[in-house]
């Protein structure tokens, strides 16, 4: 197991090098120069050789290249050309914002679409039930999330006035209480954070979790149906066990596996939905600093994004992959 | 309800009636074809909708009408959708758009299926060195979710139809690689591989004449699915305004426009957005039934 889990460390290496490699240079071959973006085209030769001199970009590929992976490495993805401060202070910030995101989406996703897939694999052959889920999960997996968003938008936050239209909510604000210990001194000023919070979360969190869920409940639709038509699942019936005996006690604790595997797509999913959805709901995020980095010609900004993106799902991939063997002692690694 | 039950009881079988039995073979035809039958008419509507749009959108759509600036749908008679900030007709534009759409979603198939399938074949089949330096660089792009592929590459080379079709064909590439791998290291277990050999096959002639033709249909049924995903992703491009650029209509990029309108004239992002969804819809439903025509475990149904 622990050779195992070595090699598969290793062979992830390359692949965050291959990856990071992909995107260093697909962001300097980018029409437009960062200097320009940044001042304008009225910006004098001397002013932007000047500029280009101080960010680095006049010195030769090959020494930027061999800076940015070294620098990488040790989590330093250098400094925002716009903004000037730390890449990483940024995405420390935006990264919370994402997170409750994905959590928020992956809520809702779980609630309606672990349901659907286990009932319409259940009742697959009642024509009356089965096919309006399979219709349902159907019309998910095609709708674009932005799309769906905007169709949010235009209905609860323009017509009923019960969402905001854009932010996020003051989360740092609510982080930064939580270190004080301030939520513990001022409990209504706390909740009243978190509210806001959780309002601005409500039409994201339902755009990217409906789409989501769509997917979630064909994964565990054809999971169940696996599990369903195994021998064991067979014998419990033969020796007179009730439909749900069968179902809770053994189909649904040997969907584990194939649930890590979900978890393991949905994490990569939802990232890039998440790229959509916060900037259909102008949200704050990794995924609209992306957008907006790649916008603004800031290169460290889009390669830091796009590495912890990147990273995020080369390990919850691995993890993923150790998880198999504690949850199904039948799976070992050599 | 359940399968194993009904299949395992002879005699449940047995006191069919011959009229239910009828009954139940053609609900399965209906079962069977009728979401295909749909799809491919949607899918086939599509087509047609944009390799004949100049005769059948009513208008150009460039043109700009002064006296229907953002108008709803219906608006001076002659606006069925509506029109935008310019004064373009809607219904016109959003036909125009399902060329970009249509032209990417098919082409980046064809381009990841003639470069993924081939590299997986010969992975599959010859195994060693080879299996592996193929799978690694697979595996390599595949860390990225195909958007965010998509995304690097088309900034990089900036958004015009061909650059479109090139980056989400590199991003669906692997995943045609991947399934054409685990497709001929099946076949190439096959008596009839062994037979074609001990007949003095060479090597490209077995992958060309026997794995190919044999992982075919699998293929296909998962390129139409990924028609369905090149489409989507081509439509989230234009939306991050990374796409073709306007004044080209793209069903994305209309939509992009019109977000800034929602407020007074909803009815630009709700149609683009709904031809998003019907296009995606309609190859999601035949790449889906033709799966499940071929998806053993379903078939008993």
């Amino acid at each position: 197991m622990i050779s195992y889990v070595l090699r598969r460390l290793l062979v992830a290496i390359p692949m965050l090098l291959g990856a990071m490699s992909i995107v260093f240079f697909a962001m300097r071959v980018l029409p437009g120069d960062p200097c320009v973006a940044m001042m304008g085209d009225q910006a004098t030769t001397e002013a932007l050789a000047d500029c280009t001199k101080n960010l680095g970009l006049n010195r030769p590929l090959p020494v930027q290249y061999a800076d940015y992976i070294w620098r990488s490495i040790r989590f330093d993805f250098g400094n925002s050309f716009r903004q000037g401060y730390p890449v990483n202070e940024y995405i420390g910030r935006m990264f919370p914002h994402t997170l409750i995101l994905v959590l928020a989406a992956a809520v809702v996703a779980a609630l309606v679409g672990v349901p659907i897939g286990i009932i319409s694999a259940l009742k697959r052959r009642n024509p009356l039930i089965d096919y309006p889920l399979r219709i349902f999960a159907l019309l998910g997996l095609s709708m674009p999330v932005f799309w769906l968003g905007i169709l949010l938008l235009i209905f609860f936050s323009l017509r009923l006035d019960l969402f905001p239209l854009i932010g996020g909510g003051d989360l740092d604000g609510v982080m930064a209480m939580i270190r004080s210990g301030e939520f513990l001194t001022q409990p209504r000023d706390f909740l009243a954070a978190v509210g806001d919070v959780l309002h601005h979360l409500t039409l994201p969190a339902l755009a990217l979790g409906f789409t989501l869920a769509a997917t979630v409940s064909r994964l565990s639709r054809s999971a169940m149906l696996e599990v369903i038509s195994q021998d064991y699942i067979r014998t419990a019936r033969a020796k007179g066990q009730g439909e749900r005996a069968v179902v809770y006690k053994h189909a649904l604790r040997n969907m584990m596996v194939p649930l890590l595997t979900i978890i393991g797509l949905f994490v990569a999913i939802a990232l890039t939905g998440t790229v959509l959805t916060e900037t259909v709901f102008t949200r704050p995020g990794l995924g609209k600093m992306l957008v907006d980095a790649i916008g603004a010609r800031d290169y460290p900004l889009a390669q830091g994004a796009i590495t912890v993106f990147t990273m995020i799902i080369i390990t919850v991939n691995l993890g993923v992959d150790m998880l198999y063997a504690v949850v199904d002692p039948r799976i070992t690694y050599r | 309800m359940a399968i194993a039950r009904d299949v395992a009881s002879p005699e449940l079988t047995a006191d069919r009636t011959a009229d239910e039995a009828r009954r139940r073979a053609l609900g399965r035809m209906l079962r069977r074809y009728v979401p295909i039958a749909i799809g491919a008419a949607m899918a086939l509507a599509m087509v047609v909708m944009a390799a004949a749009a100049p005769w059948i959108a009513p208008m150009s759509p460039s043109a700009q009408f002064a006296d229907a600036v953002l108008k709803g749908p219906g608006a001076q008679d002659r606006h069925v959708l509506g029109t935008d900030e310019f004064g373009r007709d809607i219904y016109s534009r959003v036909i125009w758009g399902a060329r970009v759409s249509l032209q990417v979603g098919l082409a980046s198939v064809i381009f990841a299926f003639a470069l993924g399938v081939p590299l997986g074949i010969l992975a599959g089949f010859q195994g060693r060195r080879t299996e592996t330096i193929i799978m690694r660089a697979s595996d390599m792009l595949q860390a990225f979710p195909t958007l965010l592929l998509a995304l690097i590459i088309v900034t990089a080379m900036g958004g015009t139809l061909g650059n479109e079709i090139l980056a989400i064909g590199i991003a669906l590439t692997p995943n045609f690689a991947r399934l054409a791998r685990s497709l001929s290291l099946t076949i190439r277990e096959q008596d009839y591989i062994l037979a074609a050999r001990a007949l003095g096959s060479g090597q490209l002639r077995l992958m060309a004449r026997h794995v190919f033709p044999n992982a075919l249909y699998a293929l296909v049924v998962v390129g139409t699915l990924y028609i369905a995903t090149a489409i989507r992703t081509e439509a989230s491009l234009s939306f991050l305004g990374l796409g073709i650029p306007p004044p080209t209509p793209s069903w994305g990029n209309i939509l992009s426009e019109g977000r800034q309108y929602i407020k007074c004239c909803p009815w630009i992002t709700t149609f683009s957005g709904l031809a998003i969804m019907l296009a995606v819809l309609a190859f999601n439903l035949v790449g889906d039934s033709l799966r499940d025509l071929l998806d053993p475990r379903l078939k008993g149904e």
